[in-house]
Order: structure tokens, then C-alpha cells, then sequence
């Protein structure tokens, strides 16, 4: 078997750029940039003429523009040479690891944009609606994750911005005492808040544990049917 | 010949259907032929193999190493080359690029070295002339051969080719077995196919699978013998045969239990292959 590296900490430096810029080419680029697109559009449409867009207005439309962003991010893991290279030996973890890493500096300049476009009176809180916003898009990562690890085809990204819609207009429909969209100034804003802040570290969790591979399977309690053949090889361990 | 592969017991459950059950073979250097019928446990089995999913008993090896572990998985991925069933591609890349992609995938990290390498092998499948071709602009048997391309980057010392001559017309085919014939010089190839002519005239070893199970371990020679004496031509057709058929010269060709003075064939690998599923209860030739 040919492998060509190179050594030391240079040669590590030399195949991290190497991987890092093969991953930045397989990037979902054009859900992305439409995604990050239509939610600058929406931003930028506050600052048309004649528009004087208050608090609610501005809270809304960038709680619009992070579910846009988190429709793009939904999108991150597809990849159409998904079985050519399942068994390549740069694990999945490593691969879907760079593509957060790479998008994650676009995503957060994309974001500080979308909330300048917005006029500063019509801004909300930017901590708070940052703390929406990554929580969105975190949740979108972990759908797309979720998707990966649970079906096989190249391109789960549609489910999961489906699974985003339906989560978003569930919000929408939530009893009072779990409101997620509390207006500034209303007396739930904080808790609603934390609430934000729960889902944003679920949504990570979710992550971690939908991108290891290959898919761990329940294993079911077979019964051995032969005495165990002591020449044979380990058996097999958890992967 | 040295045993690349040896595995015992690989079992597999898909909820309620076992696609794997029990499965022992040994592989050695050579084209090895996987056949069987539509849901036999041939993918199945090889995607154990490529270590794409893990089996939920049994074990097994390659080259020495253990995909049990995680040390031994990376060092099975390092020797191995897998062309899945349906291999996919980043269309808008260049055959070039694409393989390229594959062999950093594959930790070929120095630029230089990993171009000789991505040439080599776009030349080793023909298709460096299109290299620079996107891949969407590349007709169905070169894209296979792309896929196979990017298998053999790296130069991996196991391959596992699941159908790559499916949905191949006769002259794209016939350019792959003539491929694959090369790449198997010197490799150990598992090659999965439900075209019994791929194996005889590509394969020095052959595996019939069926039910999960593996119902035949042998030489092509050895299939066809199964069919020694069962294969009798007829006017009519025989309807104490297990398959029959009009061939193109107008005669019954028979498979089966020949009744007595019958007009005995020349068996093919085809006829030991259809015998022996039907020998074991795995699936009733088509009458």
C-alpha cells in the first residue's frame, strides 16, 4: 500500500491543510450561500426607504434569518460521494469535524453581518438573539448529524431542514410556560432564555453522539451455535 | 498463496432478516467471485469486509489485522480499496480532482507525490485523457472506472469491487474485465457480481452465496463440475427438468436430474451456479 506523508509537525501541518482544503471543495456551497442569502436579504430589507421597523420587527426578522441560516447549516454533511469514500481511512468524525470548523468563522461573520443590516433601534438584545441564533443553528447541525447516522443516502440535508421546519412552527405552538419566543421586555424573555441555552447544549450533545462511525448497532444476544474456535480471530469489539 | 482475508461466523441482522449468517471464507491472493441472487448478503458481506459496518457476531482479518480494534480498522482501511455498488461522485469535479479528493481522503498528504499517483491510476483505468473532464460530462462506464480509479489510489493490496460491471453495455464491460484482470495482478480482489461469465473468465476462485449463507466454496472448475452430467438437450422441453430453455438453435437446453439416454451437455458455470442454489433449497430455478 502506497501512503505518502510526510513527518513530524510539519507533516501533520502539510496533511491537516491538505484535508482541510479537500473538505472546503465538497462544502455544501450553494445551500449555504443561499441560505446565508435569503437571511441578509431579510436583514437588509429593514434598511429599505420608508421602512421604520420597531423592536418586534427587527427581533422577528432575525429570528427568520437564523432559521434561514440553520436551513443552509442542515445541509453541511451532505455529501454525494458518501459511499465511495465510507471507507477511506480519515474517519467521518474527523471529516464532519472540519466542516464545522470550516463553516463555523462564515457562519458567525454571516450572523454579526445580518445583525448590523438590522437598524440599531430595531435591534434586539444581541447577546440574547446570538444565544437564538446558535441554538437554531446548532440544532440544524445536529438534525443533518442525526440524519447521517440514521440513513444511508448521500444527501440527508432535505430531511433534516424539514425536521428544522416542523421543530420551528412546533415552537410556535408551545404552552406558555416552555416559550422559546418571548418578546423583549416580556417577564419570560430570561427564562425563555435559558431554555435557548439548554437546547443550544442538547443540540451539541446530539451532534457528538451521531458522528462517530460506522454506525454502532444495537447488538442483539445471538446464541452461539458452535463451540468458539480457538484459532480464530478476536472477535469483534465495539466500533 | 498467502491468506489476505480469513473470517469466521460473520453474522449480521437487519431487524428481523439475517443477511449474514455464520459466514466463514478464506481469501487468497487472485480474483475471488462473490455470486448469488438479489438478497443473498453478498453487499452485505462486502461491507463487513471493507469494515463500512460492523457484524454483529464473528470476526475476521485482514492481512493480519484486526478491524475488531481501532488500530486494526485504520490499518485494514490502509490496505484497502472499495468500490461500492453505487459509487457516488462530487459531479462538478474533474476526474482529476475527484480522485485526487479520494487520495487525501486516503492520507496521500505530499501534493507531488499524490498527483504521480493520481496519474498512475487515472492511466492504470484509461482514462487520463479525460482527466480534466467533469465528472458529469463523463459517460456511465467512465465513471465507473473513476470510482475504480479511486479504489486503486493508494495502491491497496485488498479490493473490494461490489458489481462494477452492472449497467455496463457488452464493450464497456468487456474494457473492465480487462481492467480488473490487471488490477488483480498481484492484489487479492473480492468481486462481487450476478454475472456468472465475469466469473469464468475473470475469477481463479468463486463463492456462491445465498440465504446469508455461503453455499460454495471452489474453483469456476469446480461450479461447472456440479453440473457434470445434469445437462441434457431436448426437442421438447423436459418437464422433469428444474430449468429449461430454447436456445437460439431451436433445442431445449435442460438442467436438472436428465432422464436415462438423454442427450448430455457440456455443463457451464452458469449450470453449476443455478444447480447449486437449487441443490441447497436457497431459491427454485426459474422454470
Amino acid at each position: 500500500m502506497l501512503r505518502v506523508t510526510v513527518g513530524g509537525d510539519a507533516g501533520r501541518g502539510a496533511a491537516l491543510r491538505a484535508l482541510a482544503g479537500a473538505v472546503w471543495r465538497v462544502l455544501p456551497w450553494r445551500a449555504l450561500a443561499a441560505a446565508g442569502g435569503a437571511g441578509a436579504a431579510m436583514a437588509a430589507g429593514t434598511r429599505l426607504p420608508g421602512q421604520q421597523p420597531d423592536a418586534l420587527i427587527g427581533l422577528l426578522v432575525l429570528r427568520l434569518a437564523a432559521l434561514a441560516g440553520g436551513l443552509g447549516l442542515a445541509f453541511l454533511f451532505d455529501d454525494p460521494a458518501r459511499h465511495t469514500t465510507e471507507t477511506v481511512p480519515v474517519r467521518r468524525p474527523v471529516r464532519a469535524g472540519l466542516r464545522l470548523a470550516l463553516v463555523a468563522p462564515l457562519a458567525a461573520g454571516w450572523w454579526a453581518a445580518v445583525l448590523f443590516l438590522v437598524p440599531a433601534a430595531a435591534r434586539p438584545p444581541a447577546g440574547a438573539v446570538t444565544l437564538e441564533a446558535a441554538a437554531i443553528g446548532a440544532g440544524a447541525v445536529a438534525l443533518a448529524a442525526a440524519s447521517v447516522r440514521l440513513r444511508s443516502e448521500p444527501g440527508p440535508g432535505a430531511g433534516a431542514a424539514l425536521a428544522l421546519l416542523a421543530l420551528a412552527v412546533a415552537a410556535l405552538l408551545l404552552p406558555s410556560r416552555w416559550d422559546l419566543l418571548a418578546p423583549p421586555g416580556d417577564p419570560d424573555w430570561g427564562q425563555a432564555h435559558r431554555r435557548w441555552a439548554a437546547l443550544l447544549c442538547w443540540a451539541a450533545v446530539l451532534c457528538a453522539a451521531c458522528l462517530p462511525q460506522p454506525l454502532r448497532r444495537r447488538r442483539p444476544a445471538l446464541r452461539t451455535r458452535r463451540p468458539p474456535d480457538p484459532d480464530a480471530p478476536a472477535p469483534l469489539h465495539g466500533t | 498463496m498467502t491468506v489476505t482475508v480469513s473470517a469466521s461466523g460473520l453474522t449480521l441482522r437487519y431487524g428481523g432478516t439475517v443477511a449474514l449468517d455464520d459466514v466463514a471464507l478464506r481469501l487468497e491472493e487472485g480474483i475471488t467471485g462473490l455470486l448469488g441472487p438479489n438478497g443473498a448478503g453478498k453487499t452485505t458481506l462486502l461491507r463487513v469486509l471493507a469494515t463500512a459496518v460492523p457484524a454483529d457476531r464473528g470476526a475476521f482479518t485482514v492481512l493480519g489485522h484486526d478491524p475488531g480494534t481501532a488500530a486494526g480498522r485504520l490499518a485494514v482501511r490502509r490496505t484497502l480499496g472499495y468500490l461500492p455498488q453505487n459509487p457516488g461522485f462530487h459531479p462538478d469535479f474533474t476526474a482529476f480532482a475527484f480522485v485526487d479528493y479520494v487520495a487525501i481522503l486516503k492520507e496521500l498528504t505530499d501534493r507531488a507525490a499524490r498527483h504521480r499517483e493520481v496519474r498512475r491510476v487515472l492511466a492504470e483505468v484509461d482514462l487520463a485523457d479525460v482527466r480534466g473532464r467533469r465528472i458529469k460530462r463523463l459517460s456511465g462506464g467512465m465513471r465507473q472506472r473513476v470510482a475504480l480509479a479511486a479504489a486503486l489510489v493508494g495502491d491497496p493490496r485488498f479490493l473490494v469491487l461490489d458489481e462494477p460491471t452492472a449497467g455496463l453495455d457488452p464493450e464497456q464491460r468487456m474494457r473492465f474485465r480487462e481492467l480488473i484482470t490487471r488490477t488483480g495482478e498481484g492484489r487479492t480482489v473480492l468481486l462481487s457480481t450476478h454475472q456468472t461469465e465475469d466469473v469464468a473468465m475473470l475469477c481463479h476462485r468463486v463463492i456462491v452465496m445465498a440465504g446469508g449463507h455461503v453455499r460454495f466454496e471452489g474453483t469456476p472448475a469446480e461450479l461447472t463440475a456440479r453440473a457434470a452430467g445434469r445437462v441434457w438437450s431436448s426437442a421438447e422441453r423436459d418437464p422433469g427438468a428444474r430449468a429449461g430453455w430454447r436456445t437460439g438453435a431451436g433445442a431445449f437446453r435442460n438442467v436438472g436430474d436428465p432422464p436415462e439416454g438423454a442427450d448430455l451437455l457440456e455443463p457451464t458455470l452458469e449450470d453449476g451456479y443455478l444447480l447449486t442454489l437449487d441443490d441447497t433449497g436457497a431459491q427454485a430455478v426459474t422454470r
